[in-house]
């Protein structure tokens, strides 16, 4: 059992003793361009319990719905999302068994009524939208439309591998494209007090550049609590670094299956809040700014 | 750096107190378990394939109940029932005679209902079914340790991830990719599962160690 007057006063000390070090927030690494944070598109939401919603699940409103869920049960909602052709957004709506259909900017087009709760979805080749069923892991195939296509035939998309080395370095596969290169591509995440954690492959557009989803700490696994930091980073076919996001937030309310999704050179995140449904956009295209030290 | 260490040192002694007795108790009562039959149990628990019947689709004790599955589905995992901690057996004991297979908390907690949440998840993982629903995330803490090493590198099978009043989830494993191997009673997939997810969702999570664990 800790002395609560030991606690005290090592607290005292460890403060005496991280004041001599330079700064709480590492620096960003040098001479890496930075892609600001370009539109947030917002959706409203609804939640399970209000005045509003009681007595049944509306499915008359633009809104998606969430679950405030209670002591020991995460609140639930909207979990998966990708960007169709041309550039508008389907969100999972699992506790309306829907998915809705939004404009590139956020406005409310239809939703598919699927009949069952789906928490990730992917737009692959052909038109065609495979939806996951939440409570068993089933995949079905829908067209661009909703409406629902046999899955036989579907090829379905390969992850590409990821490779953390150690704490500054890793490697993704990329797929050969016309004109490209294939193979390897070799991450290196030198940044003064970050270790890296993982890497994740998002895409590599038909230009061959790629998108790295990275997860970075500070904390070494010792502070207090889990403490992280994510960036998506953009590769050229030739393996050049060209730009980093800002910080992604990590402030879920209600935890996402499908973060992350690139279309066009633009970068979308699912950010589900307690009021409001999120997709933060931050456009790969533009020139982006080098830090000032 | 060899300045320090003076202070470090005492910060060691002041905050190394002897354990009081009742904590010492509680540890002595915790049945042992090994990592290999922690993740063995989570796994089963996953694993287990069960038929929903029509009378499992009503909750007998709650008129708004609704069902998360439909008559004559095969379900693999053991069902997401928010207060509950039914074990693979219990669980089809109670399937059989006719409960309600599943249940959220914006039921309440449904005694008519069979399946298991996410700390009963962990309860029965770590072997202690007999004490019943005793732990919840905001109770863990009296019988889970912090470990004191690199959890980004060093957690091991067995070890949870528990967020107090939300949720918590056992860890498995790590992948090359850096990402992490969980096995967890999900809310939003309405039963046991095992996946590969990231540290993002994690964020705010403290690392938590059985302290029955047989190493």
């Amino acid at each position: 059992m800790p002395r609560p007057s030991g606690v005290i006063l090592c607290f005292v000390l460890s403060s005496l003793l991280a004041s001599d070090t330079p700064g709480g927030r590492p620096e960003r690494e040098q001479n890496v361009c930075t892609i600001p944070l370009t539109q947030v598109l917002r959706v409203p939401v609804s939640s399970l319990g209000k005045p509003e919603t009681e007595g049944g699940l509306s499915t008359a409103d633009a809104t998606l719905m969430i679950s405030p869920g209670a002591t020991d049960e995460p609140p639930e909602g909207p979990d998966g999302f990708d960007i169709l052709d041309d550039g508008g957004l389907l969100i999972t709506d699992p506790l309306r068994s829907r998915i809705s259909n939004f404009d590139s900017h956020g406005g409310f087009r239809k939703a598919w009524e699927i009949g069952f709760p789906a928490d990730s979805l992917t737009v692959i080749g052909n038109g065609l939208v495979l939806v996951r069923e939440a409570r068993t892991g089933r995949l079905h195939a829908f067209n661009q439309e909703g409406q629902a296509r046999p899955m036989e035939g579907v090829t379905l998309p390969e992850q590409a591998e990821a490779r953390v080395l150690n704490g500054k370095n890793g490697s993704v596969s990329r797929p050969a494209l016309d004109g490209a290169h294939g193979g390897p591509l070799a991450v290196q995440f030198d940044r003064p007090g970050l270790t890296l954690l993982s890497l994740e492959s998002l895409a590599t557009d038909q230009a061959g550049d790629t998108y790295v989803a990275l997860e970075a700490t500070a904390s070494g696994g010792t502070s207090d609590t889990i403490n992280l930091n994510k960036y998506v980073r953009k590769y050229s076919s030739g393996g050049k670094l060209m730009g980093e996001t800002a910080d992604i937030p990590l402030d879920y309310y209600v935890t996402p299956v499908d973060e992350l999704r690139v279309h066009k050179g633009m970068v979308y995140q699912l950010l589900t809040t307690r009021s409001e449904v999120r997709i933060n956009v931050w456009d790969a295209n533009q020139l982006c700014f080098l830090p000032s030290h | 750096m060899l300045s320090r260490l003076p202070v470090l040192l005492v910060c060691v002694w002041l905050i190394s107190g002897p354990q009081d007795h009742a904590q010492t108790g509680v540890i002595a009562q915790l049945p042992p378990a090994t990592r290999k039959e922690i993740v063995a149990r989570a796994k089963e628990l996953a694993n287990h394939g069960w038929v929903c019947g029509a009378s499992n689709l009503r909750a007998s004790c709650s008129a708004k109940y609704v069902s998360d599955w439909k008559s004559g589905q095969r379900i693999t995992g053991v069902p997401y029932c928010w207060g509950g901690i039914d074990g693979p057996e219990e669980f089809d004991r109670k399937l059989a005679n006719g409960l309600a297979a599943g249940a959220h908390s914006r039921y309440g907690v449904l005694k008519c209902a069979a399946g298991i949440d996410c700390s009963g998840f962990i309860s029965l993982c770590w072997g202690l079914s007999l004490s019943g629903h005793a732990y919840s995330t905001s109770t863990l803490r009296q019988i889970a340790g912090k470990p004191k090493y690199n959890w980004f590198t060093d957690m091991k099978p067995g070890d949870v991830l528990n967020n107090p009043g939300s949720h918590v989830v056992l860890f498995t494993g790590y992948n090359p990719d850096g990402t992490i191997n969980v096995c967890e009673a999900s809310g939003s997939m309405a039963r046991v599962v095992c996946r590969k997810t990231t540290w993002s969702r994690f964020k705010g999570y403290i690392p938590l160690q059985y302290k029955g664990i047989d190493d």
